[in-house]
């Protein structure tokens, strides 16, 4: 988009635009600040019809992703057969969610049932909005589970955790699955779920999701735990090697002693860069005044002794937060 | 607030005002910073009765917004229907916790003339008002005029079952609650418009998709389903959430003019520490090597740092939506 158009773009007028048919028009303006005017060009662009389908389709390597989500709702609303084929390769390897979710309803819009397999394969997407979507799609195409793994997928994907809950031992590896959810709430209501289901299968994962790291999850994995049968002896070590979020009491040790403040500042209090910037002060008139090396002989004792403080600062919080 | 007053505050004699009746003296103790000393006082003036009630209303006025609660409180228990007109100004107070008192209060006087105010307080942004406008209405007797009223009356007593059994003609007052800052109370109020499930709460809905809140967003999608919109219109509607993404051309410039600032920008705790390092390393060079050495081996180096530093936000990942 070049400046000048950025800064003295009028509102287009859409309804104009759709009565002589002007594709071009339509698409320049998905990108447009207003989103009303992004949202009414995208829906006349779905009604114009199979003369559309070409130009959106070139659309999906544009940049902004205002016109690319536009692109794709109004192929959802044409129904080309001829943009399945594109539609579905987004959905299985585009990065952004966004685009793979839009992709995904665009797919159950169309109702073309070749894809299939590709929305089966997003219903192990890991992100919440994409499966979502595919679920979605999967049932406006009409397709009803054949295997229980597919149903468990389905009802994941749907959040419909009643009906999971009903399926019992089969649905243990899709949720198994499902634990590389980014989102700990979600991992945390699997975990409950592993629990209310049990069997050895969602023993072993009971024990994975101990060292979440997410606390909420952690403590949900615990209760479940009891509930699939692992001792709870077991429990405080598995517990103990959780993977730490926090930062590391060695590194804020060490980076105090050289930098005496920054350690702090590593561990989040504002005030270490106050101290970095005294000590630095400090070191440099020193060295004007005694030379380069003398200094760091008075001053590396001092700041052992802030490091060691550091050391069991940190210690002691991370201890707190569990 | 006068400076010294702030530096040599002594612990006011309150009994001793008290036994005087110095509602002055006592209005102005109410700055006194410590909850029990305030509600104390105000404790005492509300237990002065009527007489103290116009000098009360005039110290309305006062700047202090501890000084205001104090008074609100003591009016609260004269139950002086004088107090009224002042307590209908307070109920547009900037601050909430002014117009959460003041909805009491008015609750607790019981006069009629309040209840105009009080339902307009129905509508307030911050959610501890509504709650006391509510109650407040409850205390007076007043009965909801239409279903409108009965909605915003519910939500603002929490009570979602009750607004949700309003059904469709809950949905403006609903909409208008959106605009809480409280996350919680956005994501219950979403969870009803899905439950309702009209057609009429899809502005609304739509509006919520590009919330700045990741659970907000969800719910909305969720509900929005309840309600007839059809999906492929979502992914657009999200893609409008306010994204916290740092521009690289800043980052790189920054850290070829100030190396160090260009990570502190990104976010990067040991930026300062780069920061502080270049400008050590500077002097010792300059002082050692003289400016032309210090330019020439120096500038490389910022070079390939703005090079790094804009790299780094092109690489970051999207949070997830």
């Amino acid at each position: 988009m070049s400046l000048g158009r950025f800064l003295v773009r009028g509102k287009p007028d859409i309804r104009a635009l759709t009565q002589v048919r002007d594709i071009r028009g339509l698409i320049a303006a998905l990108d447009h600040r207003d989103f009303d005017v992004q949202w009414r060009a995208a829906r006349a662009l779905g009604t114009m019809g199979a003369d559309a389908t070409l130009p959106l389709i070139n659309l999906l390597g544009y940049p902004d992703i205002n016109t690319r989500l536009g692109a794709i709702e109004a192929l959802g609303a044409i129904r080309d057969p001829r943009s399945t084929k594109v539609l579905a390769a987004l959905l299985a390897s585009h990065e952004t969610s966004e685009i793979r979710w839009a992709a995904a309803l665009a797919l159950g819009e169309i109702g073309d049932k070749t894809v299939t397999p590709a929305l089966l394969s997003a219903l192990r997407d890991d992100d919440r909005y994409v499966r979502y979507g595919a679920a979605k799609a999967l049932g406006q195409i009409g397709w009803s589970a054949e295997t229980d793994q597919d149903r468990a997928f389905y009802c994941i994907a749907l959040q419909d955790w009643d009906a999971i809950k009903k399926l019992g031992t089969s649905a243990t590896g899709p949720l198994i699955d499902m634990l590389k959810e980014r989102h700990p709430a979600i991992r945390a209501q699997i975990v409950e779920i592993l629990g209310f289901i049990g069997g050895v299968e969602a023993k072993k994962s009971c024990e994975q999701v101990l060292r979440d790291p997410d606390g909420d999850v952690r403590w949900r994995a615990v209760l479940s735990s009891r509930q699939c049968g692992v001792p709870t002896s077991y429990l405080p070590l598995q517990i103990s090697k959780r993977q730490r979020t926090g930062p590391s009491a060695f590194g804020a040790t060490l980076l105090n002693f050289f930098f005496l403040g920054i350690g702090y500042d590593y561990v989040g209090k504002w005030w270490g860069l106050l101290i970095l910037e005294t000590y630095i002060m400090l070191l440099t008139l020193a060295q004007l005044e005694l030379g380069p090396f003398m200094p760091f002989l008075i001053f590396y004792p001092i700041t052992a002794l802030f490091a060691t403080q550091t050391y069991f600062m940190v210690k002691r919080e991370s201890e707190m937060a569990g | 607030m006068n400076f010294s007053t702030l530096l040599i505050r002594k612990k006011p004699d309150i009994e001793g005002l008290a036994a005087r009746k110095d509602i002055a003296g006592l209005v102005k103790a109410l700055r006194y910073n410590d909850v029990d000393v305030q509600s104390r006082i105000a404790d005492i003036l509300g237990s002065l009765g009527t007489e103290a009630t116009d000098e009360l209303v005039r110290a309305l006025k006062n700047k202090d917004k501890n000084t205001r609660l104090g008074i609100i409180e003591a009016l609260t228990q004269i139950k002086d229907p004088r107090a009224v007109p002042a307590l209908m100004k307070t109920l547009k107070d900037e601050s909430s916790e002014v117009r959460w008192e003041t909805a009491i209060a008015l609750g607790e006087i019981g006069e009629q003339k309040a209840i105009e105010p009080l339902i307009y307080a129905l509508k307030d942004h911050d959610k501890y008002v509504r709650y006391g406008a509510a109650f407040a209405l409850a205390k007076i007797g007043w009965k909801p005029a239409d279903d409108e009223q009965k909605a915003f009356y519910f939500a603002g007593m929490q009570e979602w079952k009750a607004v949700e059994l309003i059904g469709k003609s809950a949905i403006p007052a609903l909409s208008h609650i959106l605009n809480d800052r409280d996350s919680n109370v956005r994501q219950k109020v979403i969870e009803i418009l899905g439950e309702i499930g009209d057609p009429a709460a899809t502005p609304a809905l739509v509006r919520s998709l590009g919330d700045a809140n990741s659970e907000v967003r969800w719910k909305a999608v969720l509900s929005s389903q309840r309600c007839g919109i059809r999906p492929i219109h979502l992914p657009r509607g999200l893609s409008r959430r306010p994204k916290m993404t740092k521009n690289p051309l800043i980052a790189g410039v920054l850290n070829f003019m100030i190396p160090g600032m260009g990570y502190a920008y990104i976010g990067k705790w040991w930026g300062l520490m780069i920061y502080e390092v270049d400008i050590a390393t500077t002097i010792w060079i300059f002082k050692y090597w003289g400016e032309t050495n210090t330019y020439s081996t120096l500038f490389p180096i910022y070079l390939l740092l703005a090079v790094h530093a804009y790299y780094i936000p092109k690489k970051m990942l999207e949070p997830p939506i």
